[in-house]
């Protein structure tokens, strides 16, 4: 998307929405939703988890969007809503120990959504899937180690591609911080996963 | 020393965070060192493989669900100005419709406000007490707006409303406590979708004698077409018992103003075609009604009852 064009849409649809102008909220939603709902999905592993996240974010977002004074991007702005959402919800879940990503599928069964991973070269090479499914496990294991910061700084850096800027503008500190976290979160990870090639 | 800095900001190096002067800087102290050099191909390797392996994306059923689910929330979502709650939004009624392919066949007839958001509810399950909640808390306990008025020259604005307190009736619609109620909301109340889901609830019942009087006088007085609509479709089978209902269906054939209501009417007569009073109508309409379709159709009907005698 280009940068500069879509903040200008952006701002007359926010202008707009904080008018009470419901159908340029929407639409302001749909173009960043998909990113919401794929970094909710990441972090919880479970969709149901997701789908509450991306709930309560866009409804906070839709409650507060008053308050919204343009002084950073609307990107940035949702994304801290829903960034803080998730941290809370990892930390709940490391006070709960839970292990790896787990859903439960229509009948019952858990899996875990690593396991899930769509690949189109898959079903060619049964041992290679295994193994990918096997990493995906270790992944996500040691993704669990990271601390609920730690984490959060690798996704928004390595599965959205996010400069370290914008993560610290987004989780409200420097992006020295977020440089010095993200070099921790990738130390831990290579530690958990050095036999792995 | 350098080695230090270097291993410092390997990672930053492969994620393309480093400032172009260090990353000028440590190319060319790789170049150099083969301890560096190897810890940079270890670095590298490390973000090979977490690429290798995507994590779980949404798919679009999640997307969909959620997006539904979104917009069923904002519509109780308080904002602030309730009044503006009240107004008809096609772009919502849009949405709606493209999600229930359902009501396709109520969507053939033009006209609609709330009464399609409340079949909606009611397709998808809703409980069966009378629906005397409408779609968001402020509007239920408004019983309805006494005056509005504008201070000349300012935009300030005063509008006088009722309230009411809201109660809640439960039980089977046997039950006459729960059937009252729904006859009153057929007739009376504001909101088209709450007529529409107590016609809804009527059409269950149309042998009581009651009920089916509700369904007449909504047939012939209400001002939304879907619910004059779901009062013609139950009332159809009665055309032949019930006189009353047979003029019922006559009238809304000859008066209403929607095509697609008239249309349907017609259907409806076809059992009773034979009748006098519906010849009568049948002939007026084959000659000087203003659609051809209805000019055929009942010229038809005329056509097969003549040839029945």
């Amino acid at each position: 998307m280009a940068g500069q064009e879509r903040r200008i849409d952006d701002t007359a649809l926010i202008r707009e929405a904080q008018q009470g102008n419901r159908a340029a909220f929407e639409e302001l939603v749909r173009y960043y939703d998909q990113s919401v709902l794929r970094l909710a999905l990441h972090l919880t592993g479970s969709e149901h988890e997701a789908q509450d996240i991306y709930q309560d974010a866009f409804l906070k977002a839709y409650k507060n969007i008053g308050n919204f004074r343009f002084e950073c991007s609307f990107y940035t702005w949702i994304y801290r809503i829903v960034t803080n959402l998730c941290l809370d919800q990892i930390r709940r879940k490391q006070v709960r120990k839970e292990d790896a990503p787990v859903a439960k599928d229509k009948s019952g069964e858990e899996f875990s959504l690593l396991d899930q991973v769509a690949d189109g070269r898959s079903g060619a090479d049964p041992e290679r899937d295994l193994m990918r499914r096997e990493l995906g496990k270790r992944i996500g294991n040691a993704l669990e180690k990271l601390t609920a910061r730690e984490r959060m700084v690798f996704e928004l850096k390595h599965y959205h591609g996010l400069k370290l800027r914008t993560v610290g503008e987004i989780l409200q500190t420097t992006e020295e911080t977020a440089k010095n976290t993200l070099f921790r979160a990738t130390q831990k990870l290579r530690v958990a996963l050095v036999d792995m090639r | 020393m350098k080695c230090e800095w270097v291993k410092e900001n390997i990672t930053l190096y492969v994620y393309d965070e480093l400032a172009d002067d260090a990353r000028y800087e440590l190319d060319q102290h790789v170049a150099r060192c083969a301890d560096c050099a190897a810890e940079l191909k270890l670095a590298r390797e490390f973000r090979s493989l977490l690429l290798e392996t995507p994590a779980a994306e949404p798919n679009a059923n999640l997307l969909a669900s959620s997006r539904m689910k979104l917009q069923e929330a904002l519509e109780t979502a308080e904002q602030g100005g309730f009044w503006r709650r009240l107004a008809f939004d096609p772009a919502r009624w849009l949405h709606q419709v493209k999600f229930s392919p359902a009501l396709a066949s109520v969507i053939l007839l033009a006209g609609f406000a709330g009464g399609v958001g409340a079949t909606y509810s009611a397709l998808s399950g809703a409980k069966l007490a009378p629906a005397a909640t409408s779609s968001t808390p402020a509007e239920a306990s408004i019983a309805g707006i006494r005056s509005i008025s504008q201070e000349p020259g300012s935009d300030h604005v005063s509008i006088k409303y009722d309230t009411v307190s809201t109660q809640e009736a439960q039980g089977s619609l046997n039950e006459a406590k729960i059937q009252q109620l729904l006859l009153f909301a057929a007739r009376n109340n504001y909101n088209s979708g709450v007529r529409m889901d107590s016609v809804n609830l009527l059409t269950q019942k149309p042998n009581d004698a009651q009920v089916r009087e509700a369904l007449i006088y909504a047939l012939r007085y209400d001002s939304n077409p879907g619910v004059r609509v779901k009062s013609l479709d139950a009332l159809g089978n009665y055309v032949k018992d019930d006189v009353s209902v047979r003029d019922a269906v006559l009238q809304a054939l000859v008066n209403d103003s929607n095509q697609g209501i008239r249309t349907e009417a017609l259907r409806l007569l076809e059992p009773v075609k034979a009748d006098s009073s519906v010849r009568a109508v049948l002939m007026t309409l084959a000659a000087k009604d203003q659609s051809e379709y209805i000019r055929k159709q009942s010229r038809s009907l005329l056509a097969q009852s003549t040839e029945m005698d």
